[in-house]
């Protein structure tokens, strides 16, 4: 039986803190096989929005779907998607071999030559083999994002959240990382969900993404990047890509 | 379809078809298979692998398929991937050959008890020498601290003693006087087999006041208040704050470690005198409970007791413990490297050595006073 072409669904989500509203009536779908950009400017509640879509918030009002899990916060058991968190988020005690190892034995039967095997070729995977008995406290900001991609994938994933992954990183890092990217997309088949504001980054990996505003509570556009960044008439998706501020436009266009 | 690896031979030539399902849930089988496999082609100059027959496969299958190709590619064997037939699982078979890290030889421990000892030794004329360094800093502190005033963080000081003090004293006051109620048994029951009782009001001013009221007072204080301290400072180096500071110009030691060191070295002995009190009165209780010395008795037998020289014995070590506690949390937190793990070693190192340092020193005292007939 094919899979659903539609991997998430986002259906009149609304979230918020306490009687604050980040965003309201959100609809939107992620199909499969795909790298997705969530975007937006500080503060506009994308971070808040992935929190909800791995499940570690429950919504109020509205619905998530993941195909395959249904909705993420109701989800028990080994997780079927990975998350890399904005620092990595790697166990600062635990060599990166035992936090690449710990999903695998938590989740698997599998254990010795064959655990270390998985572990070593994951870590082979982001570039960081030589490193497998390293601590994280002894790697670079950039290798400790690419070992918490190596640990969301250890349980083959099918699906990927990443926050801000290349905030923070030089730029040779960014790019590698979004070579990265593509190649879990292109050659491992993942969908790939990404919060960020990186520019260069969006216009190089995403196929489609969605563009939240702080003001309008919601998605201002969706749709391909590169296509937005030529034609959307609306002022803050222009900014947004464009890189220029309310005040220039305005006196451009006054 | 049953998981599963066909080895077809025609000659020194063999093509090898993997089935059923290659993924993580059946790795630990996948794993066998491949190994069984490997000792079926001894003898075999090339070997093709068809991956038509294949149920499913995820990166864990396409692993163990990648090492058996790379292990038979380093037997010298020809190896080929059967193109065309399922390009998905051929492409991340690839992938995870081409990124296959040549990694350095693991380097070899010497694991032995005896190595592992001697490595230990090795260490310490390093670590004695890294406390030194620190107590010197910090006793260089001070007079810079008093020639420029604004280099300390003088504001925290209430605050520091608030929390090391004020906080700390329900437990210190329950610890002396559960310690005063302990002499005052042990000294009813050692001492009346004497007939000497009415020395039991002496007995308490005499042990608490010159050594179990600043001891048990600054063992309590390092347990909780050195921790605290020791995990504050740890978390702010390995968060970058100590650095902030001292890009600010401000030296850590100045900024952080004399308050608290003050702090300590105020509350300690205004602790251990409550505390002093709080064990007579426990001292009383127990002798007034099993005993017929009434309170009236007591009280006088212990206004007596208590000497200028024994509560003198006692006040002027208690400084000292404080001093050594916030020293030892400070130090131990300043050292931490790494992430929160680090924290973690260190405070449970600043609490040991803490209570360490205020026995020995406790102990120095006394044999100082014994030697000069106090």
């Amino acid at each position: 039986m094919p899979l659903p072409r539609s991997h998430i669904t986002v259906d009149n989500l609304s979230i918020g803190w306490g009687s604050r509203v980040l965003i309201e009536h959100v609809t939107f779908h992620v199909e499969r096989g795909t790298i997705f950009t969530i975007l937006g400017g500080s503060g506009c509640g994308k971070s808040s929005l992935l929190r909800y879509l791995i499940g570690l918030e429950q919504p109020g009002a509205g619905r998530i779907d993941i195909d395959g899990v249904g909705e993420p916060h109701r989800y028990e058991g080994m997780p079927p998607f990975g998350v890399l968190f904005q620092s990595g988020a790697l166990f600062s005690s635990m060599t990166l071999a035992e936090n690449l190892a710990l999903p695998l034995i938590t989740w698997t039967p599998i254990r010795g030559a064959i655990a270390r095997e998985l572990v070593q070729a994951k870590l082979d995977l982001v570039g960081l083999g030589p490193f497998a008995e390293h601590l994280p406290g002894e790697i670079s900001g950039g290798m400790k994002k690419r070992a918490g991609i190596a640990r969301a994938l250890m349980l083959e994933p099918d699906l990927l959240f990443f926050d801000e992954p290349s905030a923070g990183l030089d730029p040779i890092s960014a790019v590698e990382l979004d070579q990265l990217v593509l190649t879990l997309s292109r050659d491992l088949g993942i969908t790939i969900v990404i919060v960020t504001h990186e520019l260069a980054s969006i216009f190089l990996v995403a196929d489609h993404c969605i563009v939240l505003d702080k003001a309008a509570k919601g998605i201002v556009a969706q749709g391909d990047p590169r296509k937005l960044r030529e034609s959307s008439e609306i002022p803050f998706v222009h900014n947004f890509f464009t890189r220029s501020s309310p005040a220039a436009s305005a006196n451009q266009g006054g | 379809m049953s998981l599963a690896v066909r080895v077809d031979r025609e000659g020194d030539r063999a093509i090898i078809i993997p089935t059923g399902p290659f993924d993580l849930a059946h790795a630990t089988a996948a794993a066998q298979t491949v190994e069984g496999t490997e000792a079926r082609l001894s003898g075999c100059a090339s070997v093709d692998v068809d991956l038509a027959q294949l149920d499913r496969i995820d990166g864990a299958g396409a692993v163990l398929l990648a090492r058996l190709l790379d292990r038979l590619d380093a037997c010298g064997r020809h190896t080929c991937v059967v193109e065309g037939h399922n390009p998905e699982a051929a492409r991340l078979i690839a992938l995870y050959r081409e990124r296959r890290a040549d990694r350095p030889a693991p380097q070899t421990h010497s694991t032995s008890r005896l190595a592992r000892i001697g490595a230990l030794a090795a260490q310490l004329p390093g670590k004695a020498n890294e406390a030194l360094d620190f107590s010197g800093r910090c006793a260089a502190a001070v007079p810079k601290a008093t020639a420029s005033p604004n280099s300390v963080d003088w504001h925290s000081l209430p605050r520091l003693m608030q929390e090391i003090g004020a906080d700390a004293l329900p437990v210190t006051s329950a610890a002396n006087l559960l310690v005063g109620i302990i002499i005052g048994f042990l000294g009813v029951s050692q001492l009346g087999r004497f007939g000497a009782v009415a020395y039991v009001p002496e007995l308490v001013v005499v042990a608490h006041f010159r050594e179990l009221g600043p001891l048990v007072t600054a063992i309590v204080v390092a347990g909780r208040s050195g921790a605290g301290l020791a995990s504050e400072i740890a978390t702010m180096k390995v968060s970058e704050e100590i650095d902030a500071l001292r890009s600010m110009g401000l030296e850590p030691i100045r900024w952080l470690v004399v308050p608290r060191c003050l702090a300590l070295a105020l509350t300690v002995p205004l602790l251990t005198w409550v505390g002093d009190v709080l064990a007579l009165v426990g001292g009383l209780g127990a002798t007034a409970l099993i005993t017929h010395i009434t309170t009236r008795a007591y009280i006088q037998a212990t206004v007596n007791a208590i000497t200028g020289e024994h509560f003198l014995a006692g006040f002027v070590k208690s400084p000292f413990l404080g001093l050594v506690i916030g020293l030892v949390a400070c130090g131990q937190g300043l050292l931490a490297r790494g992430g929160a793990a680090a924290v973690g070693t260190r405070t449970t190192t600043a609490v040991v050595l803490a209570i360490f340092s205020v026995i020995v020193i406790s102990s120095l005292f006394t044999f100082f006073f014994a030697l000069i007939g106090i």
